[in-house]
């Protein structure tokens, strides 16, 4: 049989099957720009720090993009960091802070996201409210629920747990194998069937309901995988600052957003690219680092960011919209 | 014993009812024709057959046991798979993931297999591989295949479900004539393994090339049951209308009907093409009215948007009055003396939680270009206005919500007349407004095209269109097929046009 059974070089453009590169452009720009406004920012030393603060906003940004494939959008992804953040200090304390304490806290703080996730995806997709209110909303009782944990920043984790975050394995720092197993799970993800459908869904919800998907149910896995890389979002966090704090995510919930779509993917759902939203983290980073390294004084450091991030996002759609003609 | 009946199957829709008593049986090995003129509850009952809507009454039988078919994804498990007219593919995924989809779900494993995936879309993209074109490929974005591509895809997507019952409604719509013998030839094979077909379509030859029976459904009831091949073209279209075909337009016509006095061309149309127009052109004289007629959906709306400039793409010359539209956008349009009132009044009409004078007065504002003005100047205009479609209202300051609907689309009308446009552009304007304000409506329609206004009306009720045209022309598929004039204004000649059948 003759069947198109050209490979898909041939039938998709590279963009169209990579959709992150406009986004790993922009990364290369702004690495450049930090070599040169400070050559040491390109050190070895400072890229690990950069990950390591940058880290949590990756998984954050690769949570979010999940619910923004099925065309929804979590804005309480930024809580659900914070009250799985205070919720394992709190455990651990609770526990003794011995080595099985930490494991324990940990896999019931990711459990506790998942929780929040399937909530969310509840309040939204059964009660068919608004994803952007409902979720602001849950993102608020979260948030209530976190400061009930922990009233105070504070409450250090055992110094066992951010060691091991900040330190060496094989004489490679330990946040770089965070990475690559980030990595490995966007390689699987964007592999399994459920990607598939869940794309189909964003893309055209009634259309993915009359060929039969289960859509109602593939929207809440969505949100409860949100809910998932925001909990160990959380503990990249805890490896960061070793304490707890009940508002630490709240900011970063909306730096997720832009992340996701600085990576390429649009906000209408069908379409993206996960590596692209862990791209578009760095690129934040970068962006925050690029300002402080040129030496804008504290004052205007905000409206720099601002000023940056904006520019980048416009590059990128720029870039997408050139190629996509 | 049929694989598939439905016993006084019925829905409503609060007070309207969408379907009365719909009756049907499905045999193995038949393409079972459902045909019915607008409204008449054919796609309601498809629907319900495909799971979308459920059933307010009736019976469903499979196989002779009763059973509910609450969702798309109940039908699929039951065996039944649907052609949608206006498709439900994904345009960001793949050729072959779309034809997958629904049975994605179903395989086991965790991760997507393409060669797998290729492997079974294969057999049933095979019939079509002659006619699939340029472009077509497994691994092509569907949102980048032509019209007529999507429309295959859709139709391959639909034989992968592997189903029993099948249910094709337009299928052809956008397809080429080797592309439709394509399709009809996998139809028979269908047909020839035992599988039944339900079939919906707008073209008469085709219903008789591959339709075994046919069901007739009219003001939602089964009427008649019958095989294809002891009918006749006429004694469906009789028993479809209830007309005969010599039955001359509805004698108990009060309004009187002003002959077209040949007046000057008010708006011309030339080789319009738009999205869902296909080289359309007419003219219209000042003084008349003339309808757009045919099944639901074959371009009627698509032209009256085109000609105002909501779609973003056409080509062809409009003229109005005897000066060539401008621009492609409302605005440009209303500037040269077009209106639009559509039936959709929530997206198209009504400025929600306004007042009724802000809401009058917009369009007025607009080609006055008024910069500032006062709520009391505005307001004797706009209560002349209001005034002259009798209007109820209690003060020009109340939420245009606090109307009903009938009396909301009074104030739209009125917003174009405070600066009467010469063409008036009618999308389905009496959609879901109460009787009184429909007589009132087209009462004031006829008073403006006596006083010179040229009016294109598409409604979707046949004998409104019928009765407050001067002429009708029938669409199909995007096409003007045939005019009708004077007796010839009849749901008969109606639907005989509609279904390509003269």
């Amino acid at each position: 049989m003759t069947l198109p059974m050209q490979t898909s070089f041939t039938q998709r453009s590279i963009f169209e099957r990579f959709p992150f590169i406009p986004a790993l452009g922009i990364l290369a720009v702004l690495l450049i720009l930090n070599g040169l406004a400070e050559p040491n920012s390109l050190s070895f030393r400072a890229i690990t720090g950069l990950t390591k603060t940058y880290l949590a906003l990756m998984f954050l940004a690769v949570a979010q993009s999940f619910v923004v494939f099925s065309s929804d959008i979590d804005l309480s992804v930024g809580a659900i960091l914070s009250l799985v953040n205070v919720s394992v200090v709190v455990m651990i304390d609770q526990l003794g802070g011995g080595p099985a304490a930490v494991l324990f806290a940990c896999f019931a703080g990711i459990l506790v996201g998942v929780l929040c996730g399937i909530f969310n995806g509840i309040v939204v997709v059964a009660l068919r409210l608004q994803p952007i209110v409902a979720t602001f909303a849950t993102g608020i009782l979260f948030t209530g629920i976190a400061l009930w944990v922990l009233p105070v920043a504070g409450m250090p984790v055992p110094q066992s747990f951010w060691r091991t975050y900040g330190g060496r394995i094989l004489d490679i720092p330990f946040v770089f194998y965070v990475v690559a197993l980030l990595g490995l799970l966007i390689w699987l993800a964007v592999r399994t069937r459920f990607i598939i459908q869940l794309m189909a869904v964003g893309d055209n919800r009634l259309a993915a309901y009359q060929s039969g998907l289960p859509v109602t149910r593939i929207r809440i896995m969505a949100f409860a995988i949100c809910g998932l890389f925001s909990a160990v979002a959380a503990l990249c966090i805890i490896g960061d600052t070793a304490s707890g704090d009940p508002v630490v995510g709240n900011a970063m919930t909306l730096y997720s957003v832009a992340a996701v779509v600085l990576g390429g993917t649009a906000l209408s759902g069908g379409s993206g690219s996960m590596l692209g939203s862990a791209i578009g983290a760095l690129i934040i980073g970068l962006i925050n680092s690029f300002v402080f390294f040129v030496g804008v004084s504290s004052e205007w450091q905000n409206f720099a960011q601002g000023i940056a991030v904006l520019l980048a996002l416009m590059a990128g759609v720029l870039v997408t919209r050139r190629i996509s003609k | 014993m049929p694989r598939l009946s439905l016993e006084g199957v019925s829905k409503r829709y609060g007070a309207t009812v969408a379907l009365r008593r719909g009756d049907l049986d499905l045999v193995p090995g038949e393409v079972h024709v459902l045909m019915g003129s607008n409204g008449s509850g054919k796609s309601t009952l498809s629907k319900i057959i495909a799971g979308s809507v459920n059933p307010d009454g009736g019976l469903i039988k499979y196989d002779g046991s009763a059973v509910t078919i609450p969702s798309p994804q109940a039908a699929r498990d039951l065996g039944i798979a649907v052609f949608y007219q206006e498709l439900s593919l994904a345009a960001h995924r793949s050729v072959v993931e779309n034809i997958c989809l629904s049975r994605l779900g179903k395989s086991r494993g965790v991760f997507r297999n393409r060669a797998e995936m290729a492997a079974m879309a294969e057999p049933f993209i095979a019939p079509f591989q002659s006619v699939l074109g340029d472009g077509f490929g497994l691994d092509v974005p569907v949102g980048r295949l032509r019209a007529d591509q999507r429309q295959l895809v859709e139709i391959i997507k639909t034989l992968a479900a592997n189903p029993d019952i099948l249910i094709f409604d337009e299928p052809t719509s956008a397809l080429d004539r080797a592309q439709v013998d394509c399709f009809m030839a996998v139809l028979r094979e269908l047909k020839a393994n035992g599988k039944s077909i339900i079939f919906i379509s707008h073209r008469m030859d085709e219903i008789f090339e591959v339709g075994d029976r046919v069901t007739i459904i009219r003001d939602g009831e089964t009427v008649s049951t019958s095989a294809l091949a002891d009918t006749t073209m006429e004694a469906i279209l009789r028993t479809m209308t209830g007309e005969e075909a010599s039955a001359a337009a509805t004698a108990d016509t009060a309004v009187a009907r002003v002959q077209s006095k040949g007046g000057p061309a008010k708006l011309k149309v030339a080789n319009l093409v738009a999205p869902g127009v296909d080289n359309v052109s007419f003219d219209l004289a000042a003084g008349e009215i003339v309808g757009f007629g045919g099944l639901h959906g074959q371009g009627q709306s698509a032209v009256l948007r085109a000609i105002f400039g909501v779609s973003q793409f056409r080509s062809g010359d409009i003229e109005v009055g005897t000066a060539k539209l401008r621009g492609k956008s409302p605005r440009a349009a209303i500037h040269d003396g077009l209106a639009y009132v559509s039936g959709d009044r929530a997206r198209d009409g009504v400025i929600e939680g306004r007042s009724i004078l802000e809401n009058t007065v917009p369009i007025y504002a607009l080609r006055k270009r008024l910069f500032i003005t006062s709520p009391r100047t505005l307001g004797e205009k706009a209560k002349a206005a209001l005034e002259k479609l009798q209007t109820k209202y209690q003060s020009l300051a109340h939420p245009i919500n606090s109307l009903s609907g009938g009396n909301q689309q009074k104030v739209i009308v009125s917003r174009w007349l405070m600066a009467p446009p010469q063409v008036m552009l009618l999308d389905d304007p009496s959609k879901g407004i109460d009787i009184a304000s429909k007589t009132e409506l087209f009462r004031v329609l006829r008073e403006l095209a006596s006083e010179g206004m040229a009016i294109l009306l598409y409604s979707s009720e046949d004998a409104e269109l019928l009765e407050h045209s001067d002429r009708v022309l029938v669409f199909n598929n995007g096409r003007i097929v045939r005019e009708l004039r004077g007796d010839e204004r009849t749901r008969y000649h109606l639907y005989q046009a509609a279904y390509e059948a003269a």
